[in-house]
């Protein structure tokens, strides 16, 4: 154990730089990971976090709530399916907003905004509204929204004022909702007469509204899944939804999900192919060392440990660099994602390399293993 | 040098891991530029393909179409600008298509674009109720001469020719004239319709620096952008960009690390080879070209089986689960990359090359 660690002394910029590599990869790794998070989140927040357990689209709507329009003839047929409970109307629109807030010194940023329209029943709670908040009220008025929090810098705190451009219409922030962000955007949740009011604010040759999506609650003894059974069998042209299945078949998720997938497992195959390789090459090298210390008694098994040791600490000070040099970035906005420092992803991938690359050691090891003392009289050693 | 290659062609095995290892990292760089290069594709097309000096958008609608407005009277005074030889409205609306014979749940996603100057590829406007498609929607089943049903209400728009490289937000394009646009969207997005005379955006052909003037003569109602830069503003592209460069980036200098790493430990192993050699009359910098040789050649051939590998993976990738392109441009900037990356690593190796002493060889077992 001792020599193990006299030699990693002796040999830094060797260790150094297979320490620096794993650093390097085990960031990009957990980078990566937020990012996908991050990505998916700020991409379905807001369906994944409303309180609807099912959602209605139009079949032409392709799964995007902007993209599905309920006319009346099919927004009837869903209402009249049975086994529904409580029904309300969602629309969706992204706009342009500039928020007014006097504390942003005068600035004037617009952005991308995402207004979400629903029935606000009696206390705002009405379904398709945020599931829970973080800060303030649900909104009893039109004009009042709930907005996502990651904005809240942006002036989308509780108490700011948002203007819809072009036109007059101004919306309060009254609450924030935690990670309820739709298509990456500041998102508010406000009644489906401010989301009428901003379509006509910004586009005055529109004629008629109509809901994009209904947000359906089922009735006593009919399960969620019953629900979307019975909608979809009234007409071919619904696409009834639970919420766990409208946040997965969002177009773009899926897709998002196995392009990072792809990504991680190449990652994840290059650290134990570099911890592997690395000391095979050192085993190699320290052949006739290796060799002498089993001749004056040194037991195999202590050279095994002095290698699985060295092993541990270049992979657990990689890991441990590349998540320092995470936790700073994590704390980060890229664009409109918010990355977030993930503990159990931090962990898990911790652990499943430190597995891999302890097990990519084993072929150095097993050369170890297969030293044979006498060949200290021959200089045979472990590299013939 | 000749030293150096009869090593890799004597003991192929000791650089057959570090192959292994580059292959992946230079498969991982193909990856990352083979998706930015697949998302910014299938979201800019309609846009590239635009042969303007100038788009115009409204100005406070953040360079989206949907949320433009140009009204006939702003039309008219960018058309008065001296310089402007040219303008025609762009309107777009992304819709569900049902094409026959598929199933009533398996529709199109399709962005349908009303036209007046063509695009790159794009012929002069068809007649009303008829459209260009792009190829994408080929995989579909969409033909030429077939019908198919736009949104809701159904409209229909006769397909009569295919254009590529058009795409817009993933979605595949159509073409129509600006009237077949106008009516579909009026059928089928009654909020998003648009009165007569009034488009999305405009397309201005002219002077090349034309954009600037155009929000002057305007008073602020426009956002004039070049091509390049309404490419750019399409949301999320700049994003998109800026973060697979930097994983790029980041993936590059890994490979470095990596190849230095290598490189170091098998110089540390030739010390004594060198050391013999040196004393015979090798220069440093003759034992240091075979060491930046056997960086190149191994990463040229990691680089072949990266490109390979990235290939046979674009093949078999299903039409429409990951947004990957493959080029030979990435390829072969991505084996460039790795290249310079590889000499970069080596000069690790370069400091223990100059310091070994002639003198050692003198008593040492090679």
């Amino acid at each position: 154990m001792f020599l193990a660690l006299k030699e990693m002394a002796r040999s830094k910029v060797r260790f150094g730089l297979l320490v620096a590599a794993i650093a390097l990869l085990v960031f990009l790794i957990l980078f990566q990971q937020s990012l996908q998070n991050g990505l998916i989140t700020g991409f379905i927040g807001a369906i994944r976090n409303q309180s609807s357990p099912v959602l209605v689209y139009s079949v032409d709507g392709q799964r995007v709530i902007q993209g599905s329009i309920l006319t009346p003839d099919l927004e009837a047929a869903a209402r009249g399916v049975e086994g529904v409970g409580e029904v309300g109307r969602i629309g969706q629109g992204t706009f342009t907003a500039l928020p007014t807030a006097e504390r942003l010194g005068g600035a004037s940023e617009t952005f991308d905004t995402t207004v979400i329209g629903y029935d606000l029943g009696d206390d705002g709670r009405g379904l398709g509204s945020p599931a829970a908040l973080s800060a303030g009220r649900y909104p009893t008025a039109d004009n009042e929204a709930v907005a996502s929090s990651s904005d809240q810098a942006s002036g989308f705190d509780v108490g700011d004022t948002i203007r819809i451009l072009p036109g007059d219409e101004v919306i309060t922030i009254v609450g924030l909702a935690d990670d309820a962000q739709l298509n990456v955007t500041p998102t508010l949740f406000a009644s489906y007469a401010t989301y009428e009011a901003a379509v006509a604010s910004a586009n005055p040759d529109a004629k008629g509204v109509l809901p994009n999506v209904l947000a359906m609650a089922p009735a006593e003894g009919t399960s969620p899944e019953q629900l979307v059974a019975n909608v979809n069998a009234a007409s071919p042209d619904l696409d009834a939804l639970t919420r766990a299945d409208a946040e997965a078949n969002t177009p773009g998720v899926s897709q998002v999900r196995q392009s990072f997938q792809l990504i991680f497992l190449l990652y994840g195959l290059v650290v134990p192919c570099v911890t592997g390789l690395f000391f095979l090459i050192v085993t190699f090298q320290k052949a006739n060392t290796l060799t002498l210390l089993r001749a004056v008694g040194a037991p195999s098994s202590r050279l095994v440990g002095s290698l699985l040791t060295q092993v541990a600490l270049i992979l657990g000070s990689g890991i441990a660099l590349g998540a320092l040099l995470y936790y700073p970035v994590s704390q980060q906005r890229l664009g409109g994602i918010q990355l977030r420092f993930e503990t159990s992803a931090a962990i898990f991938w911790a652990v499943l390399l430190l597995v891999l690359g302890v097990g990519s050691a084993l072929l150095a090891a097993r050369r170890v293993l297969a030293i044979d003392p006498i060949e200290a009289t021959t200089g045979a050693g472990v590299g013939r | 040098m000749k030293l150096a290659l009869r090593e890799m062609r004597r003991r192929p095995s000791r650089f057959v891991t570090a192959t292994v290892i580059l292959s992946l990292i230079a498969a991982l760089l193909m990856l990352l530029g083979g998706l930015l290069d697949g998302l910014i594709q299938s979201s800019t097309g309609a846009l590239r393909a635009q042969q303007a000096q100038a788009v115009v958008y409204s100005s406070t609608s953040q360079a989206s179409l949907v949320r433009s407005r140009i009204d006939p009277d702003v039309r008219q005074a960018v058309e008065q600008i001296p310089g402007v030889t040219a303008v025609g409205g762009l309107g777009s609306a992304q819709l569900g298509a049902r094409v026959p014979g598929n199933g009533p749940r398996d529709l199109a996603d399709v962005a349908l674009f009303g036209y007046e100057l063509p695009p790159e590829g794009v012929p002069d406007p068809p007649a009303a109720g008829q459209a260009y498609a792009d190829e994408i929607l080929k995989a579909d089943g969409v033909t030429e001469g077939m019908t198919i049903q736009l949104g809701p209400a159904r409209t229909p728009v006769e397909i009569v020719g295919f254009v590529r490289d058009t795409t817009y937000n993933g979605q595949g394009s159509l073409w129509a004239s600006a009237a077949t646009w106008r009516s579909v969207l009026a059928a089928n997005r009654p909020d998003a319709q648009l009165a007569e005379g009034v488009f999305q955006a405009l397309i201005v052909q002219g002077d090349a620096d034309i954009a600037g003037r155009i929000d002057e003569a305007t008073g602020g109602a426009t956002e004039s952008l070049t091509v390049t830069e309404a490419v750019n503003a399409i949301p999320g592209v700049r994003e998109q960009q800026s973060t697979f460069n930097q994983i790029i980036g980041v993936t590059i200098v890994i490979a470095l690390v990596v190849i230095a790493l290598f490189f170091a430990l098998l110089t540390v192993e030739r010390s004594g080879m060198y050391g013999v050699l040196k004393a015979l009359g090798a220069r440093s910098g003759t034992l240091f070209s075979g060491v930046v040789v056997q960086a190149v050649v191994v990463t040229a051939i990691a680089s072949v089986l990266a490109a390979v590998l990235m290939v046979v993976l674009d093949a078999i990738i299903p039409p429409g689960s990951i947004p990957l392109q493959i080029t030979p441009v990435r390829i072969v900037l991505s084996a460039v990359l790795l290249l310079l990356a590889a000499i970069a690593g080596c000069l690790f190796s370069l400091r223990r090359v100059l310091r070994v002493d002639p003198a050692s060889a003198i008593g040492t077992t090679v």
